[in-house]
């Protein structure tokens, strides 16, 4: 990167080109280091005030610095690149700045083996280069395989093209000030010069400006896994095998790493460690080790011991890896909403063996030709699972392959009914709705017409990077950057990937209000907006939430278990003893102020009701309920005490234990007018809210 | 609240012995191992239920969890064997539908657990049951509806005989009529066939159940209510469940997160979650972990249309879900929904959304395919009515391959091969295929549970009939090996042998270890290079360190490496 003093020039209200290139450069790395590819990187500035570098040697190859020496990336490079590289006075010959980096790379590389070398050349090529030697780099370039990439703050056009209008470009792009300068224009002659030898037809395509790189740099890597060949043949019946090689084309990428939990003081994770244990379901919790226990299965009601052992023995066993032909079928009968699995592999014929490569051909072909599919039994290895799967045939202009989908098996498939649209009168729409719908599908249609008459996609899903993964690095880098400060917003591009393109939200508009008008929709209001606890917590409840789907379970367990055994316990002899017992587990259960657990209290409170009708003594039952109802604010019980109401669990009343100071206008008011008054039956309860005061109250 | 299904059967000869497939099938099928399940005979000659009240109702089973015993005793009742033990201990007698459904409703009402689910089916072939007794007809209508009063759906499976089968005069008022008009049709029509009966059977006993309802947004303020339901779901293995050894009975686990040092627990405010990149440690909240995920509320949001056959085959990620309109939610949707179904279905066109389907899940884009009703002969339900769910990759889900270039066949051989495609040709369904896997693992817990000596024989649908195939191709296969391959051309060998001559001893001889030094390995730490190395390599070095690992991946031997080498 030149950091030379001509860097900083800009005209107003212009970033400086450093500035750009610096961006440039913190974006590269940045991807770099999220990616967490192998690549590495080295840092050489110049024009910098200081000299140090391999080269330098009587005045020659001065000011120039090499920062950082070829190495992973990492955010300490990110870190000095925002605080360490500045603009500075001096100026340097960008081609003996190549050559330093050429030699960086042969030194540093020695012994390494390299896919590819590469210099990219930041600068704004305001000094004069001496252009004697230029044919000797060339030939050293094109001799070690380097291949070089130039970043300048204005575009270099091909010659015929800024021929045919010369001033193009130059008062309109931004960069370029006032024009070039004779340096400039002697440099941009050299660079073209040295990028077409290099590549003849594509080298003018590896000269970038710093706000193309920096719009192309915006979003992270996409996630890269090098193919993986599976080698196999493909067998119809027992006498015809084609030797074959599979890939996975499509599978849903997941991220590289996971989170891991460290302390949250020390951030270590090593000061944290989880731990299972196993109990036995009794009343104590019982622990027992993991060695004593053995694994079982369900077999309807019941359970059926069967050992790891036993299990691996009497298992489906079979010959391992397999692609073989069991016959083959009309296309159209293989339904693309059958595909199952996670996966599309693609496969070709052995390599380097050009008649499997015509026999593979000639089932492709004959595929096609008919409109079939083979039908194959597809398995990975000894250890997988075999599938079935439908092998399509697939003529590109460059290949031909397979393409291999898992299909359903039996115990897959859920075959549910739904009444008929079609036939049911409520539901038909009318003639100008189905047309209403038509304009909206019209007038949204992703496809559009370019210059030669081709249909072009506007929406092309499979080039949209996963929106997850962006915004995944972008916390990350955030973090990393300002550990202090709150996580950012989306990036707006990203956003605007997402959305719909604003050709088709415009035009849309119309018709959209159309369909509105056609289709009245109106929002059921439900019964009861307020569900009970039961529908709010209840494990089938229409509103998934990815958290409770995965985690909650252990929790759950517990509760169920304080809450059940508490039921349970109320039959035995002693009330008084049982329904102290009671209030203490919904003690507990309450102080977790976790919803999950209130539904667990109802069913206590339930419960300790249900008793106390049956025992004949609403006081105890009464006075808890009471105290309980004037600690609500000061506990933040309020969602609890909703569900409570919801369900309808109020004081008991005279009408149903004789012995009850309530009446039942003031047990049904109990519930009703929270704010009016404190009961007048209550004992003189503080509005403490402090578990042991209730508790000794009892 | 459980699920509970009540088989009322009639005992008149013919339905018993073809019901039991039906009811075992049913066993074997449910869905979760706490649904309730009970077998009642009516019209039969022996009585037996709980409360002795009922003449001619023979409960086989009442309303429980159904177990190994079970299976067992309906087991018994299959085949001609079966046939007799049913003639011996019910045989047929005077029928009173009325009391078989009160003795049912006693079944429900004793049953002190709450049921979210009731259904009963009643199989039968006899459409007038008391011969016109218009009393019974009377008392059984009674009963019916004191049933379907506290919830409980009556269902008719019901079998043709000869002279037909007129569900209008008796069983009409029977049973609980259906979802909409519509159906009305469909589900009077009697069953030809013993299989279609089963698919019925199957087809009721599966509840529908959506995953989650959510919104269909076409545009500001147009937001059509939808469920949606997966069709189609990968059977596993179920999951072992963890027994002491001394007593077989369940132990539950417990997982705890706790401070090394202190041993006390954590909460989890005393908990984040971290990353390592570029040597970095990056540290979040248990919250942002969760808050970067969520990029909107959950929703269908329509981008919008595109020709069928702009849906790539190969762009498929996981299997497809089904949506189908709420009416209940939003009153209008199946409106909407199906004017939008009859248009992209006419149009041949699907409809492209950005869907997030659950809390803090991030969206995916997915392709909505029209579905029209279709119909079996047997007048079951095929395919319903909606639309199918595609999910469509992103970029990072598609892998660069570089195809190799190789020659094409040519027409002749291409012509041979059509021969051999010809003649193994068959009609594909989706359902012909059942899982070895899983078929072995039931039955060896069905051996094992049932004290049977050994697991019944399970057929591998899924291994090719080579010996069939080979039949009907005859000659053709030498004849299209004589067109593309050469005579001294080995199919089944290696390729080429170029590379493979070094280890031609049969890969016994063990690969030399690899070994790197240890200074060039914390170089390697030092310049976060380590990825480089394999992960042989990373594990021998790992040993080496003494470093203990649980993992296998690299990245894990790598972690650990550095966290040893790197202090």
């Amino acid at each position: 990167m030149d950091v030379g003093f001509s860097m900083s020039n800009s005209a107003p209200g212009e970033e400086p080109p450093f500035e750009l290139a610096k961006k440039v450069i913190q974006k590269f790395v940045q991807r770099q280091v999220f990616a967490e590819t192998k690549d590495e990187l080295a840092l050489v500035l110049f024009g910098t005030d200081s000299t140090k570098n391999s080269l330098d040697q009587d005045g020659q190859y001065q000011n120039i610095t090499v920062h950082r020496n070829l190495m992973i990336p990492d955010f300490e490079l990110l870190e000095e690149i925002e605080h360490q590289v500045h603009p500075e006075s001096h100026q340097a010959d960008w081609l003996d700045a190549l050559v330093v980096c050429m030699d960086l790379l042969q030194t540093e590389t020695k012994g390494k083996k390299c896919d590819r070398l590469n210099i990219s050349l930041l600068t704004d090529l305001n000094t004069r280069a001496s252009s004697e030697q230029i044919d000797v780099i060339i030939e050293n370039l094109k001799q070690a395989g380097i291949t070089l990439q130039f970043f300048l703050p204005f575009p270099v056009e091909d010659d015929e093209e800024s021929g045919r209008d010369a001033d193009r470009g130059s008062p309109g792009h931004p960069g370029m000030g006032k024009g070039l300068s004779e340096e400039q224009k002697s440099s941009v002659d050299i660079v073209k010069h040295i990028m077409l030898n290099l590549d003849e037809e594509n080298g003018l395509d590896e000269i970038y400006s710093f706000r193309n790189a920096i719009e192309q740099l915006c979003m992270f890597k996409r996630i890269e896994r090098r193919p993986m060949a599976w080698p196999c043949q493909l067998t119809i019946g027992s006498c015809l095998p084609i030797r074959i090689v599979g890939y996975k084309a499509v599978t849903e990428e997941k991220l590289k790493k996971s989170w891991t939990t460290v302390d949250a003081q020390s951030n270590k994770k090593d000061d944290v460690k989880r731990e299972t244990v196993y109990c036995l379901d009794d009343d104590n919790e019982t622990e027992v080790e993991k060695d004593d226990t053995i694994q079982g299965f369900r077999y309807g009601s019941d359970i059926v011991p069967f050992s790891k052992v036993d299990q691996e023995q009497m298992k489906y066993k079979h010959d391992g890896k397999c692609f073989a032909v069991l016959g083959f079928a009309k296309q159209h009968t293989v339904r693309r909403h059958q595909f199952m699995g996670t996966q599309v592999i693609k496969v070709f014929s052995g390599k380097d063996d050009e008649h499997a490569g015509v026999a593979l051909s000639a089932l492709i072909r004959a595929l096609d030709e008919l409109n079939m599919v083979a039908i194959v039994r597809y398995a990975y290895d000894r250890r997988s699972n075999p599938q079935v799967g439908a092998a399509f045939p697939c003529i590109k202009k460059d290949h031909e392959c397979l393409i291999y989908v898992q299909l359903p098996f039996m115990e897959d498939l859920r075959q549910f009914t739904f009444p008929s649209l079609e036939n049911n009168k409520k539901f038909t729409p009318s003639d100008t709705q189905l047309s209403a719908v038509d304009s909206l599908i019209d007038s949204m249609m992703l496809l559009e017409e370019d210059d030669n008459g081709d249909q072009k996609d506007m929406f092309k899903v499979h080039h949209i990077p996963n929106p997850a993964f962006q915004r995944h690095f972008q916390c990350l880098h955030h973090r990393a950057v300002s550990p202090s400060t709150p996580l950012p917003p989306m990036e707006p591009w990203l956003k605007a990937a997402l959305e719909c393109p604003d050709v088709i939200a415009e035009r849309c508009q119309g018709p959209l209000e159309e369909v509105k008008r056609k289709f009245p929709l109106t929002e059921v209001e439900k019964k009861k907006k307020l569900k009970t606890s039961a529908q709010i917590f209840g494990k089938d409840s229409g509103e998934p939430d990815a958290k409770m789907a995965k985690g909650d379970e252990e929790e759950d367990y517990n509760l169920a278990d304080i809450a059940e055994g508490s039921v349970t316990s109320v039959g035995s002899v002693d009330p008084m003893h049982i329904c102290q017992q009671l209030t203490r587990r919904l003690e507990q259960l309450l102080s977790n102020k976790n919803t999950a657990y209130f539904m667990k209290s109802i069913t206590c409170i339930q419960a300790f009701r249900e008793q106390s009708v049956k025992l004949g003594d609403a006081n105890l039952y009464n006075g808890y309920l009471q105290s309980l109802k004037t600690s609500i604010p000061n506990r933040g019980l309020e969602v609890f005490w909703d569900l409570l109401v919801q369900d309808a669990v109020t004081l008991i009343s005279k009408d149903e234990v004789k012995g009850s100071t309530v009446s039942k206008t003031d047990a049904d008011q109990f519930l009703v007018t929270e704010e009016k008054k404190k009961e007048a039956a209550a004992p003189p309860a503080e509005d403490t809210g402090d578990v042991d005061d209730l508790l000794d109250m009892m | 609240g459980r699920d509970s299904l009540v088989f009322l059967v009639d005992a008149s000869k013919e339905i018993v012995i073809g019901l039991i497939g039906c009811f075992s099938f049913c066993l074997m099928m449910t869905s979760s191992h706490r649904d309730l399940m009970a077998l009642v005979f009516y019209g039969t000659e022996q009585s037996k239920d709980p409360s002795k009240s009922f003449k001619h109702v023979y409960v086989y089973h009442d309303l429980d969890e159904p177990g190994a015993k079970r299976v067992q005793e309906v087991d018994a009742l299959r085949g001609g064997k079966g046939a007799q033990l049913a003639a011996e201990t019910m045989g047929s007698g005077e029928t009173s539908l009325g009391d078989a459904l009160w003795c049912c409703a006693n079944l429900y009402s004793d049953i002190k657990l709450r049921l979210s689910h009731k259904r009963l089916m009643i199989f039968t072939c006899r459409d007038k049951p008391h011969e016109g007794d218009s009393v019974k007809d009377r008392q059984a209508r009674t009963k019916s509806g004191d049933l379907k009063e506290t919830g409980v759906i009556i269902d008719l499976m019901h079998l043709m005989k000869p002279d037909g089968f007129d569900v209008a005069p008796f069983f009409r008022d029977i049973i609980s009529p259906p979802e909409d008009e519509s159906e009305l049709g469909l589900q009077l029509e009697p069953c030809d066939k013993l299989e279609d009966l089963q698919k019925r059977v199957r087809a009721k006993e599966q509840k529908k159940r959506a995953q989650a309802r959510l919104h269909l947004c076409l545009g500001e303020g147009i937001n059509v209510a939808v469920g949606i339901y997966a069709t189609a779901v990968t059977a596993r293995k179920p999951a072992p469940i963890r027994l002491y050894r001394e007593t077989n009975e369940p132990v539950r686990s417990k997982t705890r997160t706790f401070h090394t040092q202190t041993g006390s627990l954590l909460l989890p405010s005393e908990i984040k979650k971290s990353q390592v990149y570029g040597k970095k440690q990056i540290v979040m909240e248990k919250d942002e972990v969760d808050a970067i995920k969520k990029f909107e509320d959950p929703g269908m949001f329509l981008i919008g249309f595109k020709p069928m056959e702009r849906l790539k085959r190969h762009h498929h990620i996981r299997p497809a879900a089904f949506i189908y309109p709420e009416e209940d939610e939003v009153k209008g949707s199946a409106c909407l929904f199906s004017a939008l179904l009859t248009k992209c279905h006419e149009r041949n066109v699907f409809a492209l959304c950005r869907c997030v389907s659950r809390r803090n899940y991030p969206p995916r884009f997915v392709a909505l395919v029209p579905q029209k009703e279709e119909v079996d002969e047997g007048k079951v339900q095929i395919s319903p009515s909606g639309f199918h769910v595609i999910y469509l990759p992103y970029a990072d889900d598609m892998r660069t391959l570089d195809p190799p270039q190789c020659p094409t066949a040519s027409q002749r051989q291409v012509d041979k091969m059509k021969e051999i495609v010809s003649k193994l040709r068959f009609k594909y369904r989706s359902d012909a295929f059942e899982n070895p896997v899983i078929q072995q693992q039931y039955r060896n817990l069905e051996a094992l549970a049932l004290d049977m000596m050994a697991p019944e024989d399970t057929e591998d649908l899924i291994m090719p009939k080579v010996d069939q195939m080979d039949q009907r191709l005859g000659p053709l296969v030498q004849e299209f090996k004589d067109l593309v391959y050469p005579a001294d051309y080995n199919p089944e060998g290696k390729p080429a042998a170029k590379r493979k001559t070094a280890d031609t001893g049969g890969g016994a001889e063990k690969k030399p270890k690899v070994e790197v030094p240890e200074d060039e390995l914390r170089a390697h730490v030092q310049n976060g290079t380590l990825g480089k190395l394999t992960v042989p390599v990373l594990k021998e070095a790992c040993k080496k360190f003494g470093v203990h690992t649980t993992g296998t991946k690299k990245q894990e031997l790598i972690d650990a490496l550095v966290d040893q080498l790197g202090q």
